[in-house]
């Protein structure tokens, strides 16, 4: 079978650091490389050095944290689910963030303090109440359980959306919108630092059982005849991606697919023990949102596109791909 | 055959996707005002038409005809011209001048319920001329009841406003004196202003996104008739969206918000990349004042004047 | 040594136990084999075995310890599970798949490399699938598949394999080779236990058979005590007879067809 080229990974490494690049260099302003240079070392006019290292820098550090934090949710969570479609937001995470923040901000909380927090608290609730509703329905934690029980917490958190939208005035149907097509136009260094601790903590869990998804990805009763408590491993795995993939919400809104796509794309280059499963699509996703963080800033300026679309049409030939690949 | 059908899918599909972007946020474009540049000046040359292209013709002309006004600006110019007693509906928004919160609410004025205005027994529907009340527009035709549709997004276009409504209910002279007198505001504060430095203004109305006034908005005029200058004026939208980064580089040096505004404003330490907010030259206007282009037009500019230059009366 | 010792196992909100009171031993050195007709709680034996069901009275037990008090990883390093069925979600490299059976030997972030690659490769060379090696999981036969799960059981090193219907897949030839191999691992010292409705097979290579009727045990000892007509007519509710093939001299089941009505 292909085993991964051995140039994967220097390449992963390279690309996120050419888009990293990419990503400080252009913006809604065109600024020369001179100038990108000499504002990163803090020279030059004060404007260009706080669009450069006030706005641009903060953002491309958390568009690559979402990345990396929703790569590495996707693949343990695809793994340990046995599902190929499985992906972070299925599970709640989505539409209770959003309810989160929908609620937040009708009560007219500004998008810097209160909303990440309810978007993380909302998140954090449906989690929970997935694993509840699986567990009271079948009795355990099952991966199918946990799918159908994410769809309907999902559908639920969708009508709650609707119905809080219905009646509210325009500027908080405008900016709940807003916050659930995802972006990171509003980062800043305190945001940048508690995500970066969530997706240490977070990815490092996961890569600390990283066999163990190895094992689970068998199936259960042939993981549990290798020695895995079936369903204590399962339930912390899905607990810490889907905690994982409430943090980005909380700091960048909604990002959709990248949990879903990125790990197809590391399989797809021949990884397939987890723990380089995991580790290429951090650094995939990484590269992968920075770059749709650029082409949302300089696709329409001065206005910037959400991130969620530009990532969203990123899964279009993802499921063509899927699609021709069932056919065939 | 397979790839051909595949290529064919995926063009489809980029086709789409490049149509729905550039759709999007396009605005509305400005409806056919142009023929009444001569009724601007007063004469009635061919027969008027409003904003959705019917015809204006004088229906609310007794006091007993019934109109409903489903925007804020034509509810307080009925009111100022004379014709508030005909008022049997308003949105949820009008509340100037305060005798119009006696008249009763019908809800939205975007998308509004139809039925609700139908069950006031109206002659006239004064509507927001948007893509949106197209709907709302052909079903009241086809209850049999006229409607005014009328875009207000700039100065010109209150001028035209007030003299189709004028018309509609019999009142050209009251609207004529109403037009009159805030031109002759206007004036005023634009000649104080005139030989005075202007400062390079940014307007937030919006924090997420970031959303401004530009060139297509009437706020955007009463600046410049104020003795500033828009830092978004180069963009033809009534209310583009923005990035942070493209403000910084504009670098204004003085913010107008609303209170609600200027709180984003004072909670939010992103702003403080901008020299005008760390210099605390961030001014609170009265949206109530500012937030329609209506008869009180003449004393908007003035308070921004009063904002923008201290000292000067206007 | 697997004990079983008087085990109830019961599926959640059933009324009736699946296994209601079965004691047997599967002993070191020897094949033991579990027959019995569908549901009559052969393969919740084995989930029993991968702690998947909880035993609600009885015990079992493992070298004389109790083996549900025995951490489960080192339990995986003793006792070896083929399951019924098994379908990766994402297909393996064959001889990954195999090394995955070094997980209950590993620690969380290292492991012996020397160790593992010396197992896998013996494990692979045991179940004769040395020539799979670059073979991806998902495009290998149902007899291939079938060895490849043997060669990762043995990769474990356990003292013990237990096999849940192996041959289910299987061709005569396979079939064949899969009881060899179980007969061969048995005479070098381990407990095999293999769950298995192929009577006749069974009844050659089996040291001891167990006969499972409706959860409890109908019959156990050696095939020639266990295969006979009345017991097997009783268990299984069809006509049979139960001949001395006369070609290798075991025990042989043959089913009667039903006589039409006249």
């Amino acid at each position: 079978m292909r085993s991964a080229h051995p140039l994967l990974w220097p390449l992963l490494v390279v690309a996120l650091a050419a888009v990293g690049v990419l990503a400080i260099a252009l913006g809604a302003v065109p600024l020369s490389p001179g100038a990108v240079i000499d504002a990163l070392a803090g020279r030059g006019d004060a404007n260009t050095v706080a669009i450069v290292r006030g706005l641009r820098l903060p953002r491309v550090v958390l568009a690559a944290l979402v990345g990396a934090a929703l790569g590495m949710s996707g693949g343990a969570l695809q793994g340990t689910l046995r599902n190929a479609l499985a992906e972070p937001y299925l599970l709640g995470v989505s539409g209770g963030a959003a309810v989160g923040a929908v609620l937040a901000v009708s009560f007219g909380a500004s998008s810097a303090g209160l909303v990440p927090l309810a978007a993380f608290a909302g998140a954090g609730g449906a989690v929970m109440l997935v694993l509840l509703v699986a567990r009271a329905v079948g009795g355990r934690a099952d991966p199918r359980l946990l799918l159908m029980a994410g769809v309907v917490v999902g559908a639920f958190a969708n009508a709650a959306i609707m119905v809080a939208l219905a009646g509210a005035p325009p500027n908080t149907v405008r900016g709940a919108l807003w916050w659930m097509m995802g972006s990171v136009s509003g980062a800043d260094w305190g945001t940048v630092r508690w995500l970066a601790l969530y997706v240490a903590i977070g990815g490092g869990l996961l890569l600390a059982w990283a066999r163990d998804i190895d094992v689970l990805a068998l199936g259960e009763d042939p993981a549990a005849g290798l020695g895995v408590d079936v369903d204590r491993a399962g339930r912390r795995v899905y607990l810490a991606s889907a905690l994982l993939a409430a943090a980005t919400v909380a700091a960048a809104g909604l990002v959709g697919f990248v949990g879903l796509v990125v790990p197809h794309i590391v399989r797809g280059a021949g990884l397939r023990r987890h723990r380089a499963v995991l580790a290429g699509g951090a650094l995939a996703g990484a590269a992968l949102v920075v770059a749709a963080d650029v082409v949302a800033r300089v696709a329409r300026p001065p206005a910037e596109l959400p991130l969620g679309a530009v990532t969203a049409l990123v899964g279009v030939p993802f499921f063509l791909a899927q699609l021709r690949r069932a056919a065939a | 055959m397979r790839a051909r059908s595949a290529a064919a899918a995926a063009a489809v599909i980029a086709l789409v996707s490049l149509v729905a972007s550039l759709a999007a946020c396009r605005g509305e474009g400005p409806a056919s005002r142009t023929a009444d540049a001569a009724a601007e000046v007063g004469t009635v040359a061919a027969p008027l038409r409003d904003d959705f292209g019917d015809s204006v013709q004088p229906s609310g002309v007794s006091p007993r005809t019934r109109i409903v006004s489903l925007n804020p600006t034509t509810t307080e110019v009925l009111f100022a011209i004379g014709a508030g007693g005909r008022l049997v509906g308003r949105t949820r928004w009008d509340a100037w001048p305060d005798s119009a919160r006696l008249v009763p609410d019908l809800g939205d004025g975007l998308r509004p319920n139809v039925e609700a205005v139908l069950a006031t027994r109206p002659d006239l529907v004064v509507l927001y001329a948007s893509a949106d009340n197209r709907a709302a527009a052909e079903r009241l035709h086809a209850a049999g009841v006229r409607t005014l549709a009328l875009k207000i997004d700039r100065i010109a276009d209150f001028r035209r406003a007030l003299l189709l409504l004028g018309v509609a209910t019999g009142e050209r002279s009251r609207a004529a004196a109403v037009g009159d007198s805030v031109a002759a505001t206007l004036g005023r504060v634009r000649r104080s202003t005139a030989g005075l430095p202007r400062p390079k203004v940014f307007w937030h109305v919006w924090d997420s996104p970031l959303i401004t006034i530009g060139a297509g908005s009437y706020m955007t005029e009463l600046v410049e008739i104020a003795g500033g200058h828009n830092v978004y004026a180069d963009l033809p939208d009534p209310s583009p969206t923005i990035a942070m980064e493209d403000l910084l580089h504009r670098d204004p040096d003085v913010v107008l918000a609303g209170p609600e505004g200027a709180r984003l404003i004072a909670e939010g330490a992103a702003w403080r990349r901008l020299r005008a907010v760390r210099a605390g030259r961030v001014l609170v206007v009265d949206t109530a004042l500012v937030g329609r282009p209506s008869v009180r037009l003449g004393e908007a500019a003035t308070a921004i004047a009063r904002l923008l230059h201290p000292g000067t009366t206007p | 040594m697997i004990r079983f010792d008087d085990a109830v196992l019961r599926y959640r909100g059933a009324a009736a136990p699946a296994v209601a009171g079965v004691s047997f031993e599967a002993p070191a050195g020897r094949v033991t084999a579990i027959a019995g007709p569908n549901g009559s709680g052969k393969s919740t034996l084995v989930r029993a075995l991968l702690r998947r069901l909880p035993l609600e009275r009885g015990r079992i037990a493992l070298d004389g310890r109790d083996a549900l008090a025995i951490p489960q990883r080192e339990f995986a390093a003793r006792v070896a599970v083929v399951t019924q069925r098994e379908e990766p979600a994402f297909p393996l490299a064959a001889r990954e798949y195999v090394a995955l059976g070094r997980y209950p030997h590993g620690g969380r972030w290292r492991t012996d490399r020397a160790a593992d690659d010396r197992a896998v490769s013996a494990a692979m060379e045991r179940a004769a699938v040395t020539d799979l090696a670059g073979r991806r999981t998902d495009e290998l036969s149902g007899g291939e598949w079938q060895r490849l799960r043997i060669a990762r059981a043995l990769a474990q090193e356990g003292g013990a394999l237990v096999l849940d219907e192996p041959t289910t897949f299987l061709d005569v030839a396979h079939e064949m080779a899969l009881f060899e191999l179980m007969d061969g691992l048995a005479r070098g010292g381990m407990a095999v236990l293999v769950v298995s409705h192929q009577l006749n097979l069974v009844a050659r290579f089996a040291d001891t058979v167990v006969l499972l009727h409706r959860g409890v045990v109908a019959a156990a000892g050696a095939p020639a005590e266990v295969m006979q007509g009345p017991i097997l007519e009783r268990v299984y509710d069809w006509p049979l007879v139960v001949t001395r093939d006369p070609a290798v001299g075991a025990p042989s089941l043959v089913p009667l067809r039903v006589r039409r009505g006249a």
